[in-house]
């Protein structure tokens, strides 16, 4: 999960020139020990079947992934251990440049360690950073056809629910204190794609802090719920009995990384939205990537 | 002369009661969701569901009534802490039980999650924290039968510094949505309000009072200094005890539910003791009042000030409370040099 | 007739050291007994002793003929009241304030002061001559006039025993006369006072005996004209003095210049 609070496009563009910059003293080879210090960029490292070549991660992808478990760990989003990373001799470091992490990435760099910082915020930008990352992995087909299937499954949402009545949706990321999904997001475009109206839209940032009060008066008839804690949801919502989604059977708990992470399974996460909000299958076009992980019922907030 | 009767007491705490009551109406119908007055008085009165009655009655209503409590448990806890340290600038936090406190509740945000805890077991546990701090503070203060006030401080300083340590240990390894957790119950936030922990508050507050009020002109007593208080028939040791125990729980309360929240305990008790003087008997009241009156306008000014958004409580109570509190150690600093 | 104070071979310690050794003073009725000595001879703990600040290491303390430790806290506080020397207060007390909270030790369980006791405040400021200063905060006055209300609180808590240390310190001279004139007044009225000073020439004129105390024991204890002799104050204080007598028979001490080579009282 990202951050509530994420960096600026500008910074995201600037990342992309720097990494720009980086390619150009990439080698041909590509790399074979890599390192992901963020649980969206090692989904999208697994889902392009490169597992074989990483080395290492950080605690929350070891959490999300059972996969990866069993790696070397690095540290936590905030503070990757330097040391660690280095030890690990990778030839890759993927990261998502947040406020700790945009001075490692330099530190790493003056190393002569390659780095590639991403930071995805809309639904293209998340397609493009696959692609990237499959590019730089030599595995640019793969990710090709996996974007591709993203991007199919959101035309597909559209299609779907295009004449359906558009319920007010909210997406809650935490409880308390409550964050939502907001204007900024890919999660926000995913919404209204499955045929639902963000109401978290009235927000510009991606992941703003809203008070209750907000929430009981935007009368969400679907609270999409993918905190932590997914067990006590039913009773924490329940508290405010006016909430229309109490009464349409509209508190729907979604696995906390299923919707919420910008990597490589987006096309899932519309198929879970369309079923959440309109109660419809979305039928997604079979695809050669490899076989699906069980999302892992969240242990820690991620 | 000014001599304290009961009947100014009944006034004074007369007017204070009603400003109250101004506080907690401005609190129910002040919000981010832009309620109007008639939604709000029908929420209120009238026996429909909706919006505005979960709005009004189960966000509001709980929230207004935690504020009061709190708010009047620190000041309550600032003016005893102030008698105890003979020292008008002295806070409710400066003993270490808040930090105690906190460090119980911060381990749950950080840690919980792993064993399984969820946000219910914050308050517990800080308040758990705030216990284990008193009787360190007593074990370690009390060395020789003596609570001397020189002693109590310095070793509040020691346990303050060991739990920040802690607790900033705690946060640098914490997740992302427990670090904002971590960092809004620092700063003191009443949004974790609800029926069941407003009563947990109202009976530490009921008990501290309780415990407090019999001793008001002792701590007018004990003003004078230690000597002449007991020369005047105190039982400072006695008084030390029973003000630490009562400030411990009216502190460990608090804390355990708003967080760190600041400058009330500091703040309410020197206005009320510019404008009403410092009699004890008046003064404890008063601040209990004062301090529910106060905390309730900061929490709505930060509950309403963005729309849609909420600021923490804590963020509003330093905004104002540092800048009056400058003002109130430059008037201390003045009276002190010509004395 | 019992005395209304008594100390019985009284010791005091702080600490490891013995501060007073064996120390025998019975207070008589109606009596104004002054305590001099060298700084560190003991005068102040032994106020400290009388008022059960301090207990004593060894011996016994009477008041009103009953050993200290049988008393209660507030019956003590009735029997015996202190001036003390220093007065840092806190907070913004006001002197009318500060002289009502010695009627203290006889309030009622509910603490609030009865319209007699705020008349018996008023008689004590009056009595003091500090009645003006009724409503001005404590912080605001001289070191003299917050003596001033010291005694008056001592007086509005209404004694048989008043225990005053240095309470002409700050004074200037009419105070300082005003202050033992005020001390005797109300010891004609029945009471007793204990008077620690350094004011040798005053206390000779007002007191009706002397108790001259040195390292922790009595040296001499009588009429000022017995204790005050050139042989006493050389034991006591380490000086050479003459010894003069006034018109009304109270001795005058004259310090005489000390010889440079000779240090004041660190051989004894």
């Amino acid at each position: 999960m990202r951050r509530p609070a994420a960096p600026s496009r500008r910074l995201a563009l600037a990342a992309t020139l720097l990494l720009g910059l980086a390619a150009r003293r990439a080698v041909a080879v590509p790399p074979a020990r890599v390192v992901s210090l963020n649980p969206s960029l090692t989904a999208m490292v697994l889902a392009l079947g490169a597992r074989d070549r990483l080395v290492g991660v950080d605690d929350f992808s070891a959490r999300q992934e059972p996969e990866v478990a069993s790696l070397p760990r690095v540290g936590g989003l905030y503070n990757p251990s330097l040391e660690a990373v280095v030890a690990l001799r990778p030839d890759l470091v993927l990261l998502v440049p947040s406020a700790e992490q945009r001075d490692f990435r330099e530190r790493l760099a003056a190393l002569g360690i390659r780095v590639l910082a991403l930071d995805p915020l809309r639904f293209d930008e998340v397609l493009a950073a696959l692609e990237r990352v499959g590019e730089v992995l030599g595995r640019a087909d793969a990710a090709r056809a996996r974007a591709g299937a993203e991007r199919r499954a959101l035309e597909l949402a559209r299609e779907l629910t295009a004449g359906l009545p558009r319920p007010r949706v909210v997406l809650v990321l935490q409880r308390d204190p409550l964050y939502v999904a907001g204007g900024g997001s890919f999660i926000d475009e995913m919404i209204e794609a499955a045929g639902g109206r963000n109401l978290g839209a009235a927000f510009a940032e991606p992941y703003p802090r809203v008070a209750e009060e907000w929430l009981i008066a935007a009368a969400p008839e679907r609270i999409l719920d993918s905190s932590s804690e997914p067990g006590a949801a039913r009773a924490f919502w329940s508290r405010w009995p006016s909430l229309p989604a109490l009464t349409q059977h509209g508190v729907v708990v979604l696995p906390a990384g299923l919707v919420t992470l910008p990597g490589p399974w987006l096309d899932r996460a519309l198929a879970a939205l369309v079923r959440a909000i309109h109660g419809v299958e979305l039928a997604l076009p079979a695809d050669d990537a490899p076989a699906p992980r069980a999302a892992p019922p969240p242990k820690a907030a991620p | 002369m000014r001599v304290l009767t009961r009947r100014r007491l009944a006034g004074v705490l007369g007017v204070l009661a009603l400003l109250l009551g101004l506080a907690l109406v401005f609190g129910l119908g002040v919000g981010p969701s832009g309620l109007a007055p008639g939604d709000v008085l029908r929420a209120l009165f009238g026996h429909e569901g909706g919006p505005a009655a979960d709005i009004v009655l189960r966000v509001r209503l709980p929230r207004v009534a935690l504020a009061a409590l709190v708010g009047a448990s620190l000041s309550v806890a600032g003016v005893l802490f102030q008698a105890l340290l003979r020292n008008a600038l002295a806070d409710p936090y400066v003993l270490g039980v808040s930090g105690g406190a906190a460090l119980g509740g911060i381990l749950v945000l950080g840690f919980g999650s792993a064993l399984g805890l969820g946000y219910g077991a914050v308050p517990p546990a800080a308040f758990a924290g705030a216990v284990i701090t008193t009787l360190l503070l007593f074990l370690v203060s009390g060395f020789q039968g003596r609570l001397s006030p020189t002693t109590l401080l310095l070793t509040g300083v020691v346990f303050n510094a060991f739990a920040s340590a802690a607790i900033v240990f705690v946060a640098s390894l914490a997740g992302l949505t427990e670090g904002a957790s971590i960092f809004l119950w620092l700063i003191g936030n009443l949004s974790a309000a609800r029926a069941d922990v407003a009563g947990f508050v109202a009976a530490f507050l009921v008990l501290g009072l309780a415990c407090a009020l019999p001793l008001a002109r002792r701590l007018d007593l004990l003003a004078l200094g230690e000597e002449s208080a007991l020369q005047l028939g105190v039982d400072v040791e006695r008084v030390r005890r029973v003000l630490l125990l009562a400030t411990s729980l009216l502190v460990g309360a608090a804390v355990s539910v708003a967080g760190l929240v600041g400058f009330v305990g500091l703040i309410v008790p020197h206005l009320l003791r510019l404008v009403l003087g410092p009699d004890h008997r008046l003064l404890l009241p008063a601040s209990a009042l004062g301090g529910a009156s106060f905390l309730v306008l900061c929490d709505t000014l930060a509950r309403s000030l963005l729309p849609g958004r909420e600021l923490p409580v804590g963020a509003i109570t330093a905004l104002a409370g540092g800048p009056l509190f400058l003002w109130l150690l430059r008037r201390e600093q003045a009276r002190r040099l010509a004395a | 007739m019992t005395a209304p104070l008594a100390f019985e071979g009284v010791e005091a310690r702080l600490g490891e050291r013995r501060v007073l050794r064996g120390v025998d003073l019975a207070l008589a009725p109606g009596e104004v007994l002054g305590v001099l000595g060298a700084n560190g001879a003991g005068k102040t703990t032994l106020l400290r002793v009388a008022s059960r600040v301090l207990r004593p290491s060894a011996g016994r303390v009477i008041v009103g003929g009953q050993p200290i430790e049988r008393i209660g806290r507030r019956a003590l506080a009735r029997a015996l009241a202190v001036v003390p020397q220093e007065s840092f207060v806190p907070f913004a007390f006001r002197v009318g304030e500060v002289v009502l909270m010695g009627r203290a030790p006889h309030l009622g369980l509910l603490g609030f002061e009865s319209p007699s006791d705020v008349t018996r405040a008023c008689d004590a400021m009056e009595r003091v001559g500090i009645a003006a200063l009724a409503d001005r905060p404590l912080s605001g006055l001289s070191g003299g006039e917050r003596q001033l209300v010291m005694l008056a609180r001592a007086l509005a808590q209404d004694p048989e025993v008043l225990l005053l240390d240095e309470p002409t310190a700050f004074l200037d001279l009419r105070h300082r006369v005003e202050v033992l004139e005020l001390v005797r007044a109300v010891t004609r009225e029945g009471r007793s006072a204990l008077v620690v000073s350094h004011d040798l020439a005053l206390v000779a004129r007002f007191c009706d005996r002397l108790a001259l105390l040195a390292e922790g024991r009595i040296l001499a204890i009588g009429r000022p004209a017995e204790v005050l002799t050139p042989e006493r104050l050389r034991q006591a204080f380490g000086i050479e003095a003459d010894v003069l007598a006034a018109p009304d028979g109270s001795p005058i001490v004259l310090p005489r210049a000390s010889a440079p080579a000779a240090p004041t009282g660190a051989d004894r």
